[in-house]
């Protein structure tokens, strides 16, 4: 299951987001539940909050998180039915029609990015605004983000504003010591 | 680490939209098939998107109006689906959302879809408060609200009937339908939030609130703003890109807010002494030579008057105030001269909050006109005002009655210098008790919650048992409108027409997006077929709203029809834009580092000290302040908004807590002179020892909001009424509470 396009040429989408920017104001994450239909008390973005320090000395990072698309992802590794699949771009997926509701991605994710859909009797989570994609559109959260702290396009563009952001900065990515190759990268301050 | 809850029952976004059972058209592009086929052939990966992307619609329809979730009033583009509005996005043509939308705006759906919202005119049976309500006809409910309001005008004179409404874009038919009613008594909620900012400038300045030019600016320094919590869309968007840019920010807060904990320097203020920083700045500046010599000799009056007044007001004098240390004052006045003009003291709304936040304002204000702050690159600039001179068509009446009666607010009469327009609101509560100088019988409010927003929410209930009548027009049943008689149903922002916008010299239209959901109108609608009972239609000479904006259009050449389609219009600049020198509306004709009309009525001339209250041992200043995900007491029956930010729990700093013996999430009471709060606390690093701090806006006693009702605790139940001689501006932070565990 992959790009069935042989016209187009392969992307590999990605998040570059500056936690400098972000001011957890969370329009992020109610963007995100209308465009994308999530049931209230579920989230497939959210703020990270770092709090550190003793008066007056304070000190607070804002993290914004999301499903990270890994490229070696461990929820697609453990599905039992192959609902949950990677596409040639990068994006993880799932095939809901096929997805048994047995939680074992749930478990195997180390960001605990997915929850269950009672609605469509299975587990779901961050699709990168896939449908968006299509339209040339971004995800909603990178559209209505106030700080401007969400950046998101083709890592193989070089011309594109993510390669080009770090191709300038230094970033890290969360958990990279478990292997699972996010592509969500995150700029030093 | 993660904000991800499991509950047992979920709520679908449908049923919370209160949508059908059958499936939505469009979720079907969720389902795996389809899910494959989405990458178009030779499409290109599309740039981060920013202003100029119109994209190909799906959808219904997208209609383009104003939000209504703050006052910022975003332009917004609401995507309709199946005669429902699927998704809220910003417009990328309008100034103050640029494309993207807070989290407030972003919940727009929820409150249009609000199953509590009012949907017909309701009339009080039982007592106030009671919550009893027997539905009505618009013409009932009309009819006996006109011949109650006549009955009020006939017996006590019309100065006995109150009107308040919060600013907004029907504002000036409100204020049609008061002045042709004739009463004098005008409620808005300024003095609760900027009457010391507003009246300061209108000092120094001669204009309300100046401009602030962050794309160039290289030093800000915030007195209690906190831009990025107290999200104002654009001008956040504006300040996290100046500190990106390198800008320095330095932030006076009791607290560590957000703004403090993205700012250069974060300095913990003791609450009420920011007057202190602020004179020990001018006098630094002054004392050192740091000032604009050329700028002041220009564009100023009364310098010398400044420099004699603040010669003792040393960093080391200040220090001992406010809790700064004297060499950081020092440094941040050199930092500050040295980067003006491309620096700015920013206005505020209201500073610490004091009594003596006029002074701060006034030395604020003077602070920047020492550094020629001034219509130069990276400063404050001269703002245009509401109209924006744009000359729009005005709907023909009759002049207004004479009024002869004094305004219960004091204005001019207690309070000389308050500007007319703004008022002061918690006198006239407090006068409606007194009977003085004479008794109000009536009160009808629109848009507005002062049974929340007055401090002593007790008193104001009070205030209501002396009236006759009282009258509140809101989209939901919000706790004012419980303990109203009468309470008529206005149609949510997107559901309505409401008068023309302009910004920064464009117009931007509000129209419907859907229907009104069941009887609800728009006001524009309820002041006219109200003005008309009055028998005031000659005040209201439009057929319907469509026809008062096609009034309003008339001079600028463009149909309705036209403007309804982008949403907004741009009429081409008349004459070369000329570089004009700055001018200053005051009696001098410059900026006004003295003032003379404060010394003719009694008031110092000069920023002066005054010295702030202080808390007992064993007491706390009970602060105020905002969150970004909702506006004052508006949103928080809105279901998304709630679910992020449900409650507003007790900020107080570890070592107090310890020795109350009071851990995080404790059950604790607060109490001060008005009254006596349970709540929860948060015990946080983030706040003063000798502060607290609760969210406004919650503790709603309506049972109409079913969300709201009874989640956290409300602060106007702890605040007392502090109203300042000068500006009249309600002191909000000076209240001090004890706090104990439950």
């Amino acid at each position: 299951m992959s790009d069935n396009n042989p016209t187009s040429r392969s992307r590999r989408w990605v998040f570059v987001m500056e936690p400098d920017r972000c001011i957890n104001c969370e329009a992020c994450m109610i963007s995100c539940s209308l465009e994308n239909e999530v049931p209230l008390g579920m989230h497939r973005n959210w703020i990270n909050k770092i709090e550190r320090g003793v008066f007056p000395d304070l000190s607070t990072t804002f993290l914004p998180e999301n499903c990270q698309h890994c490229a070696n992802p461990p929820c697609e590794r453990v599905c039992p039915t192959g609902a949950t699949y990677r596409r040639e771009d990068g994006l993880v997926l799932i095939d809901y029609d096929k997805c048994i509701g047995c939680k074992y991605c749930m478990m195997a994710c180390p960001y605990d990015a997915r929850y269950v859909n009672e609605e469509k009797a299975a587990v779901d989570k961050c699709t990168f605004c896939v449908h968006r994609l299509d339209q040339g559109l971004p995800p909603a959260c990178v559209e209505t983000c106030v700080g401007n702290a969400r950046h998101f396009g083709d890592l193989n563009d070089p011309n594109s504003e993510v390669s080009k952001l770090l191709a300038t900065h230094e970033t890290y990515r969360l958990y990279e010591e478990a292997g699972t190759e996010p592509a969500i990268y995150y700029i030093r301050s | 680490m993660t904000t991800q809850r499991k509950p047992l029952q979920q709520l679908s976004r449908r049923q919370f939209l209160g949508l059908g059972a059958g499936v939505m058209a469009g979720t079907a592009a969720l389902s795996g098939l389809d899910v494959i086929n989405l990458l178009p052939a030779g499409h290109d990966a599309p740039a981060v998107p920013r202003p100029d992307y119109y994209p190909p619609t799906q959808f219904d329809r997208e209609v383009f109006t104003l939000c209504e979730q703050c006052v910022w009033r975003c332009g917004v583009r609401a995507k309709v689906k199946d005669g429902r509005v699927y998704k809220l996005e910003g417009n990328s043509f309008h100034p103050h959302s640029r494309g993207m939308l807070c989290p407030r705006g972003q919940a727009g759906v929820a409150t249009l879809y609000d199953p509590d919202r009012l949907q017909y005119p309701l009339i009080r049976k039982g007592g106030r408060g009671e919550g009893k309500w027997a539905r009505a006809s618009w013409e009932e409910a009309l009819d006996y609200v006109a011949a109650r309001m006549l009955e009020i005008k006939e017996r006590y004179g019309p100065e006995a009937m109150i009107f308040s409404s919060t600013h907004n874009l029907v504002q000036v038919q409100f204020e049609n339908l008061l002045k042709a009613y004739g009463s004098p008594n005008y409620g808005t909620q300024r003095s609760l939030c900027f009457n010391a900012m507003i009246t300061a400038n209108l000092m120094t300045f001669g204009l309300e609130e100046p401009g602030r030019d962050y794309s160039q600016t290289q030093y800000i320094i915030y007195t209690g703003r906190n831009v990025l919590d107290a999200i104002s869309n654009s001008e956040a968007q504006d300040l996290v890109a100046a500190i990106q840019r390198g800008a320095k920010v330095v932030v006076l807060d009791p607290r560590f807010t957000k703004t403090a904990a993205k700012a250069s320097e974060w300095l913990p203020v003791k609450p009420g002494t920011d007057l202190a920083f602020h004179l020990a700045l001018i006098q630094t500046i002054i004392a050192e030579g740091l000032y604009d010599k050329e700028f002041i000799d220009k564009y100023t009056v009364g310098f010398e008057q400044v420099k004699a007044a603040t010669q003792g007001y040393t960093p080391e004098w200040a220090a001992s105030k406010c809790e700064i240390p004297a060499e950081t004052i020092r440094r941040i006045a050199r930092e500050f001269a040295l980067a003006a003009p491309q620096a700015f003291a920013h206005p505020n709304w209201r500073t610490s909050n004091f009594l003596n936040s006029f002074q701060t304002e006034r030395a604020i204000a003077v602070l920047n006109g020492l550094v020629g702050s001034w219509a130069r690159p990276g400063s404050l600039q001269p703002a245009a005002g509401e109209e924006g001179g744009i000359k729009l068509g005005a709907i023909p009446q009759p002049a207004y009655p004479r009024v002869s009666a004094l305004r219960l607010d004091g204005v001019p009469w207690k309070y000389p210098l308050v500007p007319l327009k703004l008022g002061v609101f918690q006198e006239i509560r407090d006068n409606i008790l007194t009977g003085q100088p004479y008794q109000a019988h009536g009160w009808f409010i629109a848009r507005q919650n002062p049974v929340n927003s007055l401090p002593e929410r007790r008193k104001t209930i009070e205030a209501f048992s002396k009236l006759d009548f009282i009258v509140t027009i809101d989209i939901g049943m919000n706790d004012t409108a419980w303990f109203s008689d009468v309470v008529l149903p206005e149609a949510s922002y997107l559901e309505r027409y409401d008068p023309l916008a302009v910004v920064d010299g464009a117009v931007f239209l509000r129209q419907p997006v859907v229907e009104p959901l069941g009887e609800s109108k728009s006001a524009l609608w309820i002041y006219k077929e109200l003005g008309t009972r009055l028998g005031l239609g000659d005040y209201f000479q439009y057929k319907d709203e469509e026809d008062y904006l096609r009034q309003q259009l008339a001079p600028l050449g463009i149909t309705l029809e036209e403007l309804k389609e982008k949403g907004y219009y741009r009429p081409p600049l008349e004459e070369a834009q000329v570089e004009k020198e700055p001018t200053f509306n005051t009696p001098s004709g410059k900026m006004e580092l003295a003032s003379d009309t404060l010394a003719k009525s009694g008031f110092s001339p000069v920023p002066v000290w005054e010295e702030p209250v202080t808390n007992e041992p064993g007491t706390f200043f009970l602060l105020t302040g905002k969150v970004a995900q909702h506006t004052q007491f508006a949103t928080h029956n809105n279901k998304l908004l709630h679910e992020r930010v449900p409650t507003n729990p007790l900020w107080l700093n570890p070592q107090p807590a310890a020795q109350l013996g009071i851990a995080d999430g404790d059950e604790i009471w607060v109490e001060s002179a008005g009254g006596r709060v349970k709540t929860v606390a948060h015990v946080t690093e983030k706040i003063r020892p000798d502060c607290v701090y609760m969210t406004p806006g919650f503790g709603h006693v309506s049972k109409g909001l079913t969300t709201a009702y009874g989640q956290g605790a409300s602060d106007s139940d702890l605040h007392l009424t502090f109203t300042d001689p000068v500006s009249g501006s309600q002191a909000l932070s000076q209240t001090t509470v004890k706090v104990e565990k439950a």
